[in-house]
């Protein structure tokens, strides 16, 4: 399955137009399994273009990713939205180098944490992420259209000593996290 | 917000199929819709501040047909279909065929069932039948209508049983019930009107059986079809799926009866659902012989026995009006795993049919612990809460302030206390019920749910803590008085800190079923159980200890009670157990922390982040509650860092689990689910101690040497093997 290529012949480019929309859905709709509506991959481009990477082969866009950040919960936070690299170009490399430029963005702009969601049966993905630093902070039951639960991932970038003083108070304020509108997604199979 | 201009292209108002309600008067916008969209190109759209993710993606393409499920309706209304002949009555004038469908409706009934209880909305299974959705339409159908309504019946008295418990996770569907007929006036009725039919059924049975011995029949009975030769066949197929659905009925209203004075009775009519169950398998073979279809040949698509496509279903029909979210199509479990999914429900209603009802608290806990093992669904979930609190009571019988007295072995007297009238004492009561339902959700939720309560344990404990001492001031004037409120006091504080502890650990052992841990970080998950347990036998050991110091002191004399500690004092078995653990988690933790020292494998190594990060995700809510006090990332890896397979006695951490497992059997005799721990225990002591032996003698000096952990012994307890690359 997996092509013969030269990982030098791979460029990396960072979202820069319209131009490139096409690419990345074209992508995800043949690789994952979630519907997303045009409005969807707009928002996510649009309002963070800097966090969205292309992976090109001689021309051939073959890898993207789609992230965003913002507050959570008092928590200055970094998304993965969508990863996706085609069948025949993983195993080399290709996803970790994108999701590690998106990371690489996010902490540089001062986000506390990176989160996202993977199907538990995402072996692939889930190796990928440990490597990065990632734990499954919690499982969400049954998460996905389809019936399968999915892990919350989180990377947690260095920060000072944790101060629990006032921990009963942040406890408190914070509600249950499920619901919290993040769409399911992410699948890469390494 | 918009009228029709009546002007240009606007034709008559499309409104005859959407009536104006008192509210609500409906126009036809399309010809403004059409100007506006003039001034917007192709999958531009207009953004506002409030255009947030969940806006993005709720966005539907209209005619997307992976998104716009309305374009793959058949019918535009339940009425529509009727009137295209969808769900005709009778099934057929062909009264054998009219039977083999009612039949498959049957089957595909119990698939609709079977999927609405994994997770899908009512609406798109059970309610897809257009005979469910018009009730009176049946009324001429014997058969198809005291099935339909029996149908009805138990899928509403499911819905009120899993609200109830509230054990229905968030963005559950189950209990969404939409403004579907699920209570009819008559369904109450329902088990009567199966009987009727069961008995007309077997008069049919008997009837055609006769007639094939040739011999007279007494009464003139109408067989069930047409061709004799089948009649037994069919009515043998009809008999055993309406006996399920009168069982299964019985065996939801008998679990329902309060106090749980209704098991034994459910029990028996779960044996009954299991043969009908078999019985139904059983006619698969002939159904199929006689199918007047074509049947469907993968045997995972097929939802009735005989393989034909069921008649009157249609799961489209509701998607317009029923979900809060657009509808995406559902895939039915086929007809023989709906078979297995009601096998294992009524497996797990039987064990919880089983359960004898014990009082005390730690029975009931580890009762749902256990049941918890064989991954019950929502509904088996939802039963076992509204067995354990019923009216605020334990069972609906013992007050929880009793049961806490109990829990923290005071005597019996202490029950009657005033204190129970303290708030304190009585939110108390209230974390235990909500202790209880979250130790009945699902083990994901189950464990988000168990950190979080954590704090509420920690600040209980303060609060009673200063309760008790402003009771202790204000009430207890004599000394006698003092001296029992002290006591009652003592005890039930040190519960409290037991049972916080006991959550931390069921917290953090979840963490390997739902695996949230990967191999890399086994040894700080391995030294933070450490920690825990050594806490938890403490309490424990230590409310024991209260327990007994108190006994002996009212049987004996003070000089001869000081000799007896002495002399006679063991260790209880409950504590040893716990010992057990301690030493399985502190050998794993050891081993762990000397292949990462001197193999340099299991390191916790990322571009972004350190070791101290992940410490700080996975026991933040630990940390946070100061369970224990002084636990920190540094103390653990000051622990790990002087680890090495030389220089620690750590062969015998394995070999003392092994020893006091051994010991203990004799304490457990009685306890089948303890031994067959204490059994799984030993397996882990056992091939571990092996292991390590070998890693020892070869260690760093072997790097081909593969070692890998899993969890063939013990759900928690992880095995390791080591092998040659």
């Amino acid at each position: 399955m997996a092509l013969e290529f030269d990982t030098s012949d791979i460029e990396y480019m960072s979202y820069s137009g319209e131009h490139h929309l096409p690419l990345i859905m074209n992508l995800v709709d043949q690789e994952l399994s979630e519907p997303y509506s045009i409005f969807t991959y707009r928002y996510f481009v649009y309002l963070w273009p800097n966090l969205s990477f292309l992976a090109f082969h001689k021309g051939k866009c073959v890898g993207t990713v789609v992230c965003k950040m913002g507050d959570h919960r008092h928590t200055f936070r970094g998304y993965i939205a969508m990863l996706v690299v085609l069948n025949s170009y993983r195993g080399r490399g290709i996803a970790t180098e994108l999701v590690s430029r998106s990371i690489k963005v996010m902490m540089e702009s001062g986000c506390e944490e990176v989160t996202l969601e993977a199907e538990v049966t995402n072996k692939g993905a889930l190796a990928l992420y440990g490597r990065l630093g990632f734990i499954r902070a919690k499982r969400l039951f049954r998460y996905y259209l389809n019936g399968v639960d999915a892990f919350r991932l989180k990377l947690l970038f260095p920060r000072p000593e944790p101060d629990y003083s006032d921990s009963i108070k942040s406890i408190a304020d914070e509600s249950e996290e499920h619901g919290d509108g993040m769409p399911p997604e992410e699948r890469i199979i390494q | 917000m918009a009228e029709a201009d009546g002007g240009g292209d606007a034709k008559a108002p499309l409104c005859s199929s959407i009536p104006s309600g008192k509210d609500a008067v409906w126009f036809d916008v399309s010809s403004l819709l059409h100007r506006a969209c003039h001034d917007l190109r192709n999958d531009e759209l207009i953004s506002g501040e409030n255009f947030n993710l969940f806006a993005a993606l709720s966005a539907l393409e209209i005619m997307d047909p992976k998104m716009d499920s309305g374009i793959v309706s058949t019918y535009y209304s339940v009425d529509e279909a009727i009137e295209n002949g969808a769900a005709p009555i009778p099934l057929s004038f062909d009264r054998t065929s009219d039977i083999q469908c009612v039949i498959d409706i049957m089957d595909h009934f119990l698939a609709c069932e079977a999927t609405w209880h994994k997770g899908g909305s009512l609406a798109q299974t059970v309610f897809s039948c257009i005979y469910l959705l018009r009730p009176e339409r049946t009324s001429s159908h014997a058969l198809l209508h005291s099935f339909c309504r029996v149908i009805r019946a138990t899928c509403s008295a499911l819905v009120s049983a899993v609200s109830e418990a509230r054990t229905n996770e968030e963005e559950d569907l189950f209990t969404m019930a939409y403004g579907l007929p699920l209570k009819v006036n008559g369904d109450e009725k329902c088990l009567s009107m199966i009987h009727a039919v069961d008995e007309t059924l077997c008069r049919q049975l008997k009837a055609c059986k006769a007639t094939v011995s040739k011999k007279t029949v007494l009464e003139d009975v109408e067989p069930l079809q047409i061709h004799l030769d089948l009649e037994e066949g069919f009515c043998k197929a009809v008999l055993c799926r309406i006996r399920f659905r009168k069982h299964f009925y019985h065996v939801l209203t008998c679990l329902r009866k309060p106090q749980g004075r209704g098991l034994e009775l459910a029990k028996k009519h779960i044996i009954s659902c299991l043969s009908e169950l078999d019985s139904m398998l059983k006619t698969e073979e002939f159904l199929r012989q006689h199918s007047a279809c074509g049947t469907v040949e993968n045997e995972d698509e097929k939802t009735t026995a005989s393989g034909c496509q069921p008649v009157g279903f249609d799961s489209t029909l509701n998607s317009r009006s029923a979900a809060p979210t657009p509808p995406r199509a559902i895939k039915l479990l086929s007809w023989k795993r709906a078979v297995d999914y009601f096998r294992k429900l009524l497996h797990d209603l039987d064990v919880i049919c089983s359960y004898s009802l014990d009082p005390v608290f730690e029975g009931a806990l580890r009762f749902v612990v256990d049941v918890q093992k064989f991954q019950p669904d929502l509904v088996a979930r939802a039963h076992i809460q509204l067995l354990l609190v019923q009216d605020g009571k334990l069972y609906g019988r013992e007050s929880l302030f009793a049961v806490i007295c109990k829990a923290a072995l005071l005597p019996e007297g202490a029950k009657n206390h005033d204190i129970q009238k303290n708030e304190s004492v009585q939110q108390l009561g209230q974390l235990l019920i909500t202790l209880f339902g979250v130790l009945c959700a699902n083990t994901a939720w189950q464990r988000r749910k168990l950190g979080k309560i954590l704090q509420d344990w920690q600040i209980i404990y303060v609060q009673l803590e200063l309760a008790f001492r402003k009771e202790f001031g204000e009430t207890a004037s004599t000394s006698v008085e003092q001296d029992l409120l002290l006591k009652v006091c003592k005890h039930i504080l040190i519960w409290v800190e037991e049972q916080t502890y006991w959550i931390a650990l069921r917290f953090l052992m979840l963490g390997f079923e739902l695996e949230l841990y990967s191999t890399d970080e086994y040894c700080m998950v391995y030294w933070y159980i450490y920690i825990i347990l050594i806490k938890l036998a403490e309490k424990t050991h230590l409310k024991i200890m209260l327990s007994n110091d108190s006994s002996r002191r009212k049987s004996k004399k003070k000089k001869d009670f000081v000799k007896d500690v002495v002399k006679d004092y063991h260790v209880p078995p409950a504590v040893l157990f716990l010992q057990c653990y301690i030493h399985i988690s502190q050998g794993l933790m050891m081993m762990l922390a000397s292949l990462r020292n001197e193999n340099n494998i299991f390191l916790c190594q990322g571009p972004f982040n350190t070791e101290q990060e992940r410490f700080v995700q996975h026991f933040e809510l630990l940390q946070k509650a100061c369970l224990p006090d002084h636990a920190s990332f540094f103390s653990f890896t000051e622990t790990v860092a002087n680890t090495h397979f030389s220089t620690l006695p750590i062969h015998n951490c394995f070999k003392d689990a092994q020893k006091i497992a051994k010991e203990l059997r004799g304490s457990f005799a009685n306890d089948p689910d303890r031994l067959g721990e204490l059994r799984q225990i030993e397996q882990v002591a056992e091939h571990n101690y092996v292991a390590l032996n070998l890693l020892c003698r070869l260690g760093s000096l072997e790097p081909s040497l593969k070692i890998s952990f899993d969890f063939i012994h013990h759900p928690h307890f992880a095995t390791a093997s080591v092998k040659r690359s």
